[in-house]
C-alpha cells in the first residue's frame, strides 16, 4: 500500500520573486523508491522547486505532497520526512563533525541510541572518523559536503533532496556520494537531486524532468524520453534539444 | 587624444595600479553620496578648529620650546594608532587573491603591483590624521608660521614607520605562531589597544589626577634625538630631513617586507585548509532536544570564536561614557550600579542577539529542520540572554548587600532590556555573515542611536524606579513606543 504512494506530488505549482516567474504550473510526481533526476538550465526554476518542497519558500500556489503528508498544511510532518543538502554546505565552521551530527539529530529528535551509532557509521562511511573531532573550518569543500552528507542521512530521511551534490568532490568522494545515493534508494529511500553533470543523472536516475522556465517539459524514464527519437540518443543531446530550445 | 587620456597614469604604472586600486575600493561601498557627505562634514570640523587654534597662536615662536613634549607625546599616540590600523590592512594584504593573482600574472614587475597595494594602507593610515590635523598646520603657515607646513609631511612620515612596523610585527609573527595564530593574536591586540586608546581618552571622566600627572609628565621636552619628530613638525630643517629619510626607508622596507609576504604565503594562508588538531575533551552529548542542541550550538559558536569575544569586549569598553554619564559627581550607589547594569545587559544583549538571530550560519538549516514556529528563535534568544544576564547575576551579588531593592528591580529590568534590544536587532537587522559584526550598524546610525536611547531609557527608569519617581513612567514609555515604531515598520520578509 505503503509503495503506492508517491514520494513527492506536486501539482499546480506557481512561485514569482519581484514579477520573474520562477516556477509556473508545475506538476511532478516522484515515485518512492527511485532516484529522480531534476534537470533544466541555470534559472529553470530548479532550485525554487525543490525550496518550495523542504519549506523553506511558500508556494504562490499550488499543492506539495511528501508521502501522503499536505506539506503546505502540515510543514513539520513533511519536514521529518526530508532532507535537504543545497550545493552550499550548510555547516558551522567553528563544530566538529561529530558535533554537527550530535546537532542535526536532536533538531530532528533522533533519539540517542540510534544517532551515536549512525554517526559513526557514517563519519566511516564517508572517511571522515579520523576529523570527528578537528573543526570544519579546516576542511576543504569536498569535506564539507561530505559532512553536509552525512548530516542529511543522519535522520534517515524517507526523501533526500540534493541540489547539485557533486559539485566541489574529487572523483573518489563524487563514487562515494554516488554509491550512497543507491544504497539510500536499495533501502527503500527516494531521492531527487539537481545536476549539471548529465552522465551522472543517465546513469543512476530511474526518472528524469526536465524543466525550462519554471515548466516541466519532458518527464520520463531515459527510455520513455528517447521515444521516437534515434536509437542511441543521449540525454545530453535529449537535453539540449529539449531544455535549450 | 583627449586631455583626460593625456594626463591619466600609463596602464601599468604605479599610479595607475593606485587608481584601480581605490576605484575597485570606492565601487564596493554602498550610499558613495551618504558618505562623501559624512566626510565633507567631518572634515568641517578639523577646518574650522584647526583655523581657531592657528589664529590663537599666530604670534608665537616658530619653534614652541614648551609644546615640544606634548607634541612628541601625540606623535607617539599616533603612531600607535597608525600601526594598530596597519596592522589590520597588513592581514588584508594578502586576501582577494583572486585579483591580486590576476594582477600578479599580468607582465608587471611583481614589486610595482605590491608597492600599490603598500601605497593604499599607507594612505589609508595617514588619511584621517591628516584630515585632523592637515588644516590647523596650513593655516599657521598661511598666518605666518611658514615653516609648520611641515606637519602634515611628519604625519605621513609616521605612516609610513607605522606600516613598516606593522609589517615587520606580521611577518615576525607569521614566523613565530604561524598564519592562523599570528592573525588571531593580531586581530585581539588591535580591539585591545583601540579599547585601551579609548579608555585612556575618559580618563579625565574618571581618574582626573592621574590624568593630570599623565599630562605634566608627558609635557616635559625629551632628551634630544628624541625631540627630533617634534622639531621636524614645526620645520627645523635637520629633524625634518631625518625624519623624512627614515620615513622614506621605512617605505622601501615595507616593499621589501610586503613583497616577501606576497611571494612566499599562500592564497591567504588563514583560509588554506588546515586542519586543527584533533581535541576531544569531552564526549559530544547525542540525544539533546532542539532547544537544547540550539541552546548549545549557540553558545559554543560564540564561545570559540576568540575575535568575536574581543570585539564584544571592545563594545563593552565603548559604554565607558555612558556610566561616566551615569556616576557623574563620582557616587557609586546602588541604583546607579543597578541603572549601568541594565545598561550594559541591553547593550551585551543587543551583540550577541544579532549574531545568534541575524548572523546564524546555516538559516536553511534550520529553517528545513522539523521544529514548532518559535522553537529556535526561543533557544537563540535565551542563548543571547545568557551571558548577559549572568554578568547583571554577579553585579547583583555586589549590590544585594546594600540594596536588595535595587536587586530586585536591576533584574527583571536587565531582562527587559535584553529582550528588548534582540528585538530590536531581530525586527530591523538583514541577515549577515558574523565576520560583519562590527561593521553591523555602518548601514543605519538610525538604529545605533534608537538602540541608545532605548537602553538609555531603560537604564534612566531603572534609577527613576529606585528613587519612587513617577517620571518612572515617562521614561518607560519611550522604550515601548519605540518598540511598537520598530515593530510596525519591520521590514517583512520576503519569501
Amino acid at each position: 500500500m505503503h509503495a503506492l504512494i508517491p514520494a513527492l506530488q506536486i501539482h499546480g505549482l506557481a512561485k514569482s520573486f519581484d514579477g520573474f516567474q520562477a516556477v509556473r504550473d508545475l506538476d511532478l510526481v516522484v515515485p518512492a523508491g527511485q532516484i529522480y533526476a531534476l534537470l533544466g538550465p541555470n534559472g529553470a526554476g530548479k532550485t525554487t522547486t525543490l525550496r518550495m518542497v523542504t519549506g523553506l519558500a511558500r508556494p504562490d500556489a499550488g499543492e506539495i505532497s511528501v508521502f501522503g503528508v499536505d506539506a503546505l498544511a502540515d510543514p513539520i510532518a513533511a519536514k521529518r520526512l526530508i532532507a535537504w543538502l543545497p550545493d552550499e554546505p550548510l555547516l558551522y565552521d567553528k563544530l566538529t563533525p561529530i558535533e554537527y551530527l550530535a546537532f542535526i539529530a536532536g533538531l530532528w529528535g533522533v533519539p540517542a541510541a540510534d544517532a551515536e551509532p549512525r554517526a559513526e557509521a557514517l563519519l566511516q562511511r564517508l572517511t571522515l572518523w579520523d576529523k570527528r573531532d578537528s573543526r570544519c573550518e579546516g576542511f576543504s569543500r569536498g569535506m564539507k559536503q561530505k559532512l553536509a552528507l552525512a548530516g542529511a542521512l543522519i535522520h534517515e530521511p524517507r526523501l533526500l533532496i540534493l541540489d547539485e551534490p557533486l559539485t566541489g568532490l574529487d572523483a573518489a568522494a563524487a563514487r562515494s556520494v554516488k554509491d550512497i545515493l543507491l544504497e539510500q534508494v536499495a533501502a527503500g529511500g527516494t531521492v531527487i537531486l539537481t545536476t549539471h553533470i548529465l552522465e551522472v543523472a543517465e546513469r543512476i536516475a530511474q526518472r528524469i524532468g526536465i524543466i525550462r522556465a519554471g515548466r516541466m517539459v519532458a518527464e520520463g524514464s531515459m527510455a520513455e524520453l528517447s521515444v521516437g527519437r534515434a536509437e542511441g540518443t543521449t540525454l545530453e543531446q535529449l537535453f539540449l534539444e529539449l531544455a535549450e530550445a | 587624444m583627449s586631455m583626460l587620456a593625456q594626463v591619466s597614469p600609463g596602464p601599468g604604472s604605479l599610479p595607475w595600479l593606485v587608481l584601480h586600486d581605490v576605484r575597485v575600493k570606492a565601487r564596493g561601498r554602498q550610499g558613495r553620496w551618504g558618505r562623501i557627505i559624512a566626510i565633507v562634514l567631518l572634515a568641517a570640523l578639523p577646518i574650522l578648529g584647526g583655523a581657531g587654534m592657528a589664529w590663537r597662536v599666530r604670534g608665537g615662536a616658530d619653534l614652541p620650546q614648551a609644546a615640544l613634549g606634548s607634541v612628541g607625546a601625540v606623535l607617539l599616540g599616533m603612531l600607535l594608532v597608525m600601526v594598530s590600523s596597519a596592522y589590520a590592512h597588513v592581514l588584508r594584504l594578502g586576501r582577494d587573491r583572486g585579483e591580486l593573482e590576476l594582477l600578479l600574472t599580468a607582465p608587471l614587475p611583481v614589486a610595482r603591483v605590491v608597492a600599490a597595494r603598500v601605497a593604499g594602507v599607507q594612505a589609508v593610515v595617514a588619511l584621517p590624521f591628516l584630515l585632523l590635523t592637515a588644516p590647523f598646520f596650513l593655516f599657521s603657515a598661511a598666518f605666518g608660521h611658514v615653516t609648520w607646513v611641515a606637519g602634515p609631511l611628519v604625519v605621513v612620515a609616521v605612516a609610513l614607520v607605522a606600516t613598516a612596523l606593522a609589517l615587520t610585527i606580521a611577518t615576525l609573527l607569521d614566523r613565530l605562531l604561524g598564519p592562523k595564530l599570528a592573525k588571531l593574536v593580531a586581530q585581539v591586540a588591535g580591539v585591545g589597544l583601540a579599547a585601551a586608546v579609548f579608555s585612556l581618552g575618559q580618563a579625565p571622566n574618571f581618574a582626573p589626577k592621574w590624568f593630570d600627572a599623565q599630562l605634566a609628565y608627558f609635557s616635559q621636552r625629551p632628551p634630544a634625538p628624541f625631540d627630533w619628530p617634534s622639531q621636524a613638525v614645526f620645520g627645523q630643517a635637520l629633524p625634518l630631513i631625518i625624519v623624512l629619510a627614515l620615513a622614506l626607508a621605512a617605505a622601501q622596507c615595507s616593499a621589501w617586507l610586503a613583497a616577501g609576504r606576497m611571494e612566499a604565503a599562500p592564497a591567504d594562508p588563514t583560509a588554506a585548509p588546515t586542519l586543527s588538531a584533533p581535541r576531544r575533551s569531552r564526549a559530544v552529548r547525542f540525544g539533546g532536544s532542539a532547544t537544547a542542541v540550539l541552546f548549545g550550538k549557540e553558545l559554543k559558536l560564540l564561545g570559540r570564536d576568540p575575535e568575536l569575544i574581543s570585539q564584544i569586549g571592545q563594545q563593552l569598553v565603548f559604554m565607558v561614557p555612558i556610566l561616566a554619564l551615569i556616576f557623574t559627581d563620582g557616587d557609586i550607589t546602588p541604583a546607579r550600579l543597578a541603572a549601568a547594569g541594565v545598561f550594559l545587559a541591553g547593550a551585551l544583549s543587543s551583540s550577541l542577539a544579532w549574531l545568534v538571530l541575524c548572523a546564524e550560519d546555516a538559516p536553511d538549516l534550520i529553517a528545513a529542520a522539523p521544529l514548532r514556529p518559535g522553537v529556535a528563535i526561543r533557544a537563540k534568544l535565551a542563548a543571547a540572554l545568557t551571558p548577559p544576564l549572568l554578568m547583571v547575576g554577579v553585579l547583583a551579588l555586589v549590590v544585594l548587600p546594600k540594596s536588595p531593592i535595587a536587586v530586585a528591580v536591576m533584574l527583571p529590568m536587565a531582562l527587559v532590556a535584553g529582550l528588548a534590544s534582540a528585538a530590536m536587532q531581530s525586527w530591523t537587522q538583514p541577515p549577515a555573515r558574523r565576520s560583519a559584526f562590527r561593521q553591523r550598524y555602518r548601514s543605519s546610525l538610525l538604529m545605533a542611536v534608537g538602540e541608545f536611547v532605548l537602553l538609555g531609557s531603560l537604564a534612566g527608569a531603572t534609577r527613576l524606579l529606585l528613587a519612587g519617581s513617577w517620571w518612572t513612567v515617562a521614561a518607560l514609555a519611550v522604550p515601548a513606543l519605540m518598540l511598537a515604531g520598530v515593530w510596525w515598520f519591520r521590514p517583512k520578509p520576503a519569501e
